[in-house]
């Protein structure tokens, strides 16, 4: 019984750390835990100006 | 709604923009930190409408023609994506120069309140100017701001004077009829009589103190501290006290309350799981999730000491005299002088830096600027650093202080390998930067960056280096039949299989054992991995020594269970610093140097100049602290001439390429 609590424990941090970086980049960050995550832009709109 | 924020260069922008919208944005005290527009809701405070309000920052740009390609996203947006009201910057301090775009941007019928800023620093100078009679002059409404200073200086009336003007028609107080941007001489004729139209205006608005030339207190400063050579020997002084208030005095003492919680959940959750559970899944959540994560996120109060001091050192101008101070090297060495502010910038994280080289013009400046940012130690780095100067050097502050002048000094060589490859040797850049004024460094500021910084930290900690510990655990703890391994016999795990070819690659470099080759391994998903893959390799709870209020020293256990000499140690260090940034940088650097050609080059630099730097540290050091040479030299000794040779080759077929284009021109 305990292994199995504590695989569940293991399991929900597991998902939870998956499911932040999910959402992070459905929000556009280029790259979790970057100071300027989200607000720097992506990689198509640096491409330069004519 | 949608305001859009303009001006020029260092007006103020981003901090109005952040005042705003209560974002974080970076913000520096000089020019070209802003490279791509931002957006953010207006604050409820300043928008008492129902209607959302956005605020857009745009890059700094001097005029509607644009020079670089910041420029052009600023002027691409104020024209093609139609703003409701144009938020126009205005440099109280340089108000002649301001207002040359701002007459331009009051050409594009779109509304434009202009928000005067720094008109605090104006006061001081005793300078007056007439906002009422600008207004007036320029046909649009003037408020007076103080964006460092909160909305109780102008920022409210900014955004109720915008909502008023939305919709309303705009007066243009000078208009240069259609000019053919292709004839130069006549763009420079349209320019010269803008110029006038705004040099009569602010001879009309501005009562400012004539100064004689005696020099003020900020020139005698900058005599000083840009001097041709002192200027270096002070950079070198105060990243050197940086590091040592960081990593020494008071970052530990901070730490201190850190790692005691932290120690405390471990022992708790150590004491709920008890005998009952299996001691694979133990280990798991213990070591490889509490333990791992632990150990990086001990030296988060190091790290925030460490970026609030740099953010300080920005916020007061000083960073842009570094720049001046490298310009004088750089030039000589093909680079750009505007390569030295992604390099800045790079230090703080390799991937605003490198985005930040779009304001360089030069394809092949812009390119290798983008390839040698990285070699600056970027936030990700100062744990390792950290770790290493805490476990083998006593905490000595020159440890990572000698990182920053060993990435300049691998800027420099790779500078003059790539001139001499891409065959423009000869060629020479002019930089020319506005130096900020000095300012008393806002601890706001600096606070806000600093705890940006740290929840990102936080984030990274908890998701990228959780699964990437849990992930090292799992194969540190079974082989590949998927049985626990035996204990004391980790050499066979998965890990160990995986990890053990690149150790040998290694073994010149001093540390050819897999577990270190596991931690520099996962060190490329991201930097800080190599602490908590070496805390979990080695099972080390936390690096930080609770009760002497200090990194761990050298006479510790951690030294002797990694198995490490001092000069090894270093090596490692300098391994995991100048080989390739994390994944996300190279990711940035392919989207700016847009050629697969120079990204591979610039991945092969990378790991040839880790491979190389490293190698001399451990072979020379270990001659010199014992008299031989280190295990496996002559295989080193082969990679190392292969790497030279491979480069003076393409050195040899940029030259003659040089020479051949030469000779065609002078044919």
């Amino acid at each position: 019984m305990a292994n199995i609590i504590v695989s569940l424990i293991i399991s929900l941090i597991v998902v939870l750390a998956i499911a932040k970086i999910v959402s992070e980049k459905r929000k556009g960050s280029t790259c979790i835990g970057c100071a300027e995550s989200g607000k720097c832009s992506s990689a198509k709109s640096a491409k330069k100006q004519p | 709604m949608k305001i859009a924020l303009a001006g020029n260069p260092n007006s103020g922008k981003t901090t109005l923009f952040n005042a705003l919208t209560g974002k974080t944005a970076h913000v520096g005290n000089w020019a070209g930190v802003t490279v791509s527009k931002k957006e953010g809701l207006v604050k409820t405070t300043f928008n008492k409408t129902n209607a959302d309000i956005t605020a857009v920052d745009l890059p700094g740009a001097y005029s509607m023609s644009p020079f670089s390609s910041e420029e052009a996203i600023a002027r691409d947006f104020v024209k093609n994506e139609a703003p409701d009201v144009i938020l126009n910057i205005v440099d109280a301090t340089n108000l002649s120069r301001s207002l040359f775009f701002t007459t331009q941007l009051l050409e594009l019928s779109i509304p434009v309140v202009v928000a005067l800023n720094k008109s605090d620093l104006v006061k001081n100078k005793k300078t007056d100017i007439d906002t009422q009679a600008l207004s007036k002059l320029l046909g649009c409404p003037v408020i007076e701001t103080m964006a460092t200073k909160g909305f109780k200086n102008g920022l409210d009336n900014v955004i109720s004077t915008a909502l008023e003007l939305s919709g309303k028609q705009q007066a243009v107080p000078f208009e240069n009829k259609c000019v053919d941007l292709s004839d130069a001489k006549l763009v420079e004729a349209a320019d010269i009589k803008r110029f006038a139209f705004v040099k009569s205006i602010v001879e009309k608005v501005e009562q400012r103190q004539v100064k004689n030339n005696t020099q003020t207190m900020q020139d005698t400063v900058d005599r000083v501290v840009a001097n041709k050579w002192l200027g270096l020997p002070i950079f070198a002084l105060i990243m050197w006290s940086v590091f040592s208030i960081s990593q020494t005095h008071l970052g530990p003492i901070l730490a201190d309350t850190l790692v005691g919680w932290i120690n405390a959940f471990y022992s708790i959750a150590e004491g709920l799981l008890g005998s009952d559970v299996s001691p694979v899944l133990s280990a798991l959540l213990l070591d490889g999730i509490i333990g791992g994560v632990g150990a990086v996120v001990g030296f988060l109060p190091l790290i925030m000491v460490l970026f609030f001091l740099l953010a300080l050192l920005e916020d007061c101008g000083y960073m842009a005299r570094v720049a001046v101070i490298m310009d004088r090297f750089f030039k000589h060495l093909g680079l750009s002088g505007k390569s030295i502010i992604p390099m800045v910038i790079g230090t703080g994280c390799a991937i605003p830096g490198i985005m930040a080289t779009r304001t360089i013009q030069n394809e092949r400046q812009r390119r290798t600027t983008a390839m040698l940012t990285p070699f600056m130690p970027c936030g990700a780095k100062l744990p390792v650093i950290a770790l290493f100067a805490g476990v083998f050097f006593n905490d000595a502050a020159w440890v990572g202080t000698s990182m920053y002048f060993m990435g300049i000094a691998i800027i420099t060589f790779g500078a003059l390998v790539v001139v001499r490859i891409t065959g423009e040797k000869n060629a020479r850049s002019f930089f020319i930067m506005e130096l900020p004024e000095y300012r008393f460094p806002s601890v706001k500021r600096a606070v806000v960056s600093t705890l940006s910084r740290a929840k990102a930290f936080v984030i990274k900690a908890g998701t990228i280096i959780l699964l990437c510990n849990a992930v090292v655990q799992v194969m540190q703890t079974f082989n590949w039949q998927f049985e626990v391994v035996a204990e004391g016999a980790t050499g066979t795990s998965i890990l160990a299989s995986v990890a053990s070819p690149f150790a040998l690659v290694l073994v010149p470099l001093g540390f050819g054992v897999w577990q270190l080759a596991a931690a520099a391994i996962t060190g490329f998903i991201a930097k800080e991995n190599v602490v908590g893959t070496l805390a979990v390799v080695y099972g080390i709870t936390n690096f930080i020594d609770t009760e002497e209020l200090a990194l761990i020293s050298g006479s510790s256990d951690v030294a002797n269970i990694m198995g490490l000499s001092s000069v090894a140690a270093l090596s490692y260090l300098m391994f995991n610093l100048f080989t390739p940034p994390c994944f996300a940088a190279l990711g940035a650097m392919n989207a700016e140097m847009e050629d697969k050609k120079w990204l591979w080059g610039g991945i092969a630099f990378q790991f040839g100049m880790g491979y190389v730097v490293a190698f001399l540290t451990y072979q020379v050091g270990t001659l010199i602290t014992t008299g031989a040479l280190g295990q496996g030299v002559i295989y080193g000794l082969v990679v190392t001439l292969i790497l030279v040779a491979t480069l003076i080759y393409f050195m040899y077929k940029g030259e003659h390429k040089a020479e051949q284009k030469l000779n065609m021109y002078t044919a």
